[in-house]
């Protein structure tokens, strides 16, 4: 997505237009970047001692969720859509956090590995079994939320199990200077590990060609079979990078899953993920997910119902698609 | 197909809103108790005077989190007593109250965001005994004091103040299998399984057990699990009755899910068993038989009460003040043994219409105040406001 096109004419005007045009396309992201850097000010005004410190326990509390965002946008970029993301984290969760239970630092680097080896096994049988069964996603993943919820259940019947202390160690608290906040840093360089080459490759292409017309993707040649099941196994892997995030912040496995899930979808709406495939990239919902907790974090300062943030994000969600297709119809008539 | 799509597109963004609004209204009916079990006395202040800092009259800044049971007459009520405590202590300022359904890594955000609110002290009922640790750290380092109620957390500096769950159970178990004449089958329903408290009350209901050596438990030693919600603890009884099992078992033990089990007994038109409860309203009214469609029944209710939310708040202040709080093991207050009353005898039944108070919901906790630990009245607990609101 979203890389400025190279500019063949070194001109002025050139690399105007290429400004331009890069503008355009990232018009949402931007926007919502505005809006997160108002949702700051305000909540500056409102609680005038925030600082470093809400900052830190802002990208310690958007971790898990950020994680599953991305894995949700993978997939509804592809045209799917993963309903047991939250499974999938409780399961790699539980996993990780019995088998890690004092065990040597070296052991538990292996164990980070196997989870996120299952991560991607995860996500390659939610993927088959679509591709193979010709089922509709929401409905096998829906069933594979039980599956997986049910297999965390298996592995640990009650919260339990334990973290290495260097996965810990490796989100909480800042990075040398006190307004960056180590899962911050990581968050952002995982994300960007693992997303930007796979976006410029030709599988990334091909991602975004089957979640835009799957017909017209499978006439030029694409694979679409074997590239919605990689797309699968990208959400699964980042479900396993989100459920290692919250053994590592809560230094436990909770077998019960939270409520990843849906607030994913609502996340990658708002930033800028289209529910139809094909359009939108992982960055917007990184930032949806920040202004998703903000939003939270400011209620808790005004001494709002903190059930009332949930309604807040559920109207959100409505008020996003709708102002979406409005923009989109006003395009498409101009 | 893109109108298709779109259509598509549409209804996922209108099904996860619904679900997302769901999520926010309902009201999961779960858990009673998983609370504290014990009333009276016992002053965690060691010896400081009521007058002790009136310099800071006002001036606090409380936060508060529960993450589970919003609906739940127990997690309800132990809001409402923290609210009152806050309100006549006259030394709040203001409160953030924090109810709401989450797990444990929703928690964390939640105690981040009440350090990020500046907070004096934070009371909260931890969902995990551990997980909550790295942030109640960061709240130590930023000079504000962390009260566990109800359930205890492993972080060295929080304050717990925690009741004997253990105990709660044994002194009901044991009432029973004395009721019972020490011999003959009871049937054990639990709470969550792996919750703190459920894990005490086992263990105290084990002990009782083993002190009882004629008693069987059905359906297994391990019990059957409520989840300590009331449709699941009413669908359990109508199997068991359904089963035919009822009819073989001579007493009940339940842990807080009380007078649903009672109702199942009395639709299927059976006799009752000896059974024990917690002391929801509800439950306390089928005692006494007040309505006249409980003859016959026997029980007792043990007191778990959800003035711990009061007495949490009360603590903080004191801790606030300066003054030295007396803790145990694990740096835990302990609560005195559970008051537990039975319909049987005289004393108890006078005990349960003196605390079967008719203002309080049927499925609050009766026992609304813990003597010496809360200072609230039974009219500002139940307008559930505090300081400003």
């Amino acid at each position: 997505m979203s890389q400025a096109a190279p500019t063949v004419d070194a001109t002025r005007a050139g690399t105007f237009d290429a400004i331009q045009s890069a503008l355009r396309r990232n018009t949402w992201t931007l926007g919502l970047l505005v809006f997160l850097a108002i949702l700051l000010v305000f909540t500056r005004l409102i609680q005038p001692t925030y600082g470093a410190t809400g900052i830190q326990g802002l990208a310690n509390s958007v971790l898990p969720l950020a994680l599953a965002a991305t894995a949700q946008a993978i997939v509804v970029i592809s045209g799917g859509i993963d309903l047991s993301i939250g499974s999938m984290m409780a399961l790699t969760s539980v996993v990780a956090a019995s088998n890690m239970q004092d065990q040597s630092d070296l052991f538990s680097v292996g164990v980070v590995i196997g989870v996120l080896l299952l991560g991607l096994l995860l996500g390659a049988v939610n993927g088959a079994v679509i591709v193979v069964t010709r089922v509709p996603d929401i409905v096998v993943t829906l069933a594979m939320a039980f599956v997986w919820s049910g297999c965390a259940l298996l592995v640990l019947r009650t919260p339990g199990g334990g973290s290495a202390q260097w996965l810990e160690d490796l989100v909480l608290g800042p990075l040398g200077n006190e307004w960056i906040p180590k899962a911050g840093v990581v968050l952002v360089l995982i994300v960007a590990a693992i997303w930007i080459p796979v976006s410029r490759s030709r599988f990334g292409l091909s991602l975004y060609a089957i979640g835009s017309n799957q017909l017209a993707a499978f006439r030029s040649g694409v694979s679409v079979g074997r590239t919605k099941i990689f797309a699968y196994m990208l959400g699964g892997l980042f479900s396993a990078l989100g459920g290692l995030a919250l053994t590592a912040s809560t230094g436990r496995g909770t077998p019960v899953p939270g409520p990843y899930t849906l607030l994913s979808v609502a996340a990658i709406v708002l930033g800028g993920v289209s529910l139809a495939g094909g359009r939108g990239g992982v960055f917007g919902p990184l930032i949806g997910v920040v202004i998703l907790q903000l939003i939270r974090t400011d209620m808790t300062f005004l001494k709002l119902d903190p059930n009332l943030a949930t309604v807040a994000q559920g109207l959100i969600l409505i008020g996003v698609v709708m102002l979406g297709s409005l923009l989109q119809q006003r395009r498409s008539r101009a | 197909m893109t109108d298709k799509k779109t259509t598509r597109a549409r209804l996922l963004a209108v099904f996860a809103a619904a679900a997302v609004f769901a999520a926010a209204c309902s009201t999961p009916a779960a858990t009673t108790a998983p609370s504290v079990a014990a009333p009276s006395v016992v002053a965690p202040s060691s010896g400081a005077p009521s007058d002790a800092a009136p310099s800071a009259a006002g001036s606090y800044k409380i936060g508060f989190s529960n993450p589970l049971g919003v609906g739940n007459g127990f997690r309800e009520e132990q809001l409402c007593t923290a609210k009152a405590q806050a309100l006549v202590s006259g030394q709040v300022e203001s409160g953030t109250w924090i109810h709401r359904n989450t797990d444990a890594q929703g928690q964390l955000s939640d105690i981040r965001d009440l350090i990020a609110a500046d907070v004096d002290a934070i009371v909260f009922n931890p969902l995990d005994p551990e997980a909550l640790n790295p942030a109640l750290d960061e709240a130590q380092a930023a000079g504000i004091k962390t009260i566990a109620i109800d359930a205890a957390v492993t972080d060295p500096e929080t304050v717990n103040l925690s009741n004997d769950q253990v105990d709660y159970a044994y002194k009901g178990a044991s009432w029973l299998f004395e009721q019972m004449g020490g011999t003959g089958r009871v049937w054990y329903t639990r709470g969550i399984p792996g919750h703190p408290a459920d894990t005490d009350r086992d263990e105290g209901f084990k002990k009782a057990l083993a002190e009882n050596p004629g008693i069987e438990v059905v359906p297994s030693a391990e019990g059957v699990h409520t989840n300590w919600d009331p449709a699941t603890a009413t669908q359990l009884a109508n199997d068991f009755i359904a089963s035919g099992e009822y009819d073989n078992i001579q007493g009940i033990w339940t842990s807080g899910m009380d007078s649903q089990v009672v109702d199942a007994i009395k639709g299927a038109g059976k006799s009752f068993v000896p059974i024990v409860g917690a002391d929801l309203r509800a439950f306390v009214e089928q005692l006494l038989n007040v309505s006249g469609d409980y003859e016959g029944l026997t029980g007792i209710a043990v007191y778990n009460p959800a003035a711990v939310g009061g007495a949490g708040v009360k603590l903080a202040l004191q801790l606030l003040n300066g003054e030295t709080v007396a803790t145990g093991e694990n740096n835990t207050v302990l609560l005195p043994a559970p008051e537990a009353w039975d319909n049987v005898s005289e004393e108890g039944k006078a005990k349960l219409a003196e605390i079967n108070e008719p203002s309080i919901d049927p499925l609050y906790p009766v026992s609304w105040y813990i003597e010496g630990l809360t200072d609230y009245t039974l009219e500002q607990m139940l307008a559930c406001k505090g300081p400003g609101e």
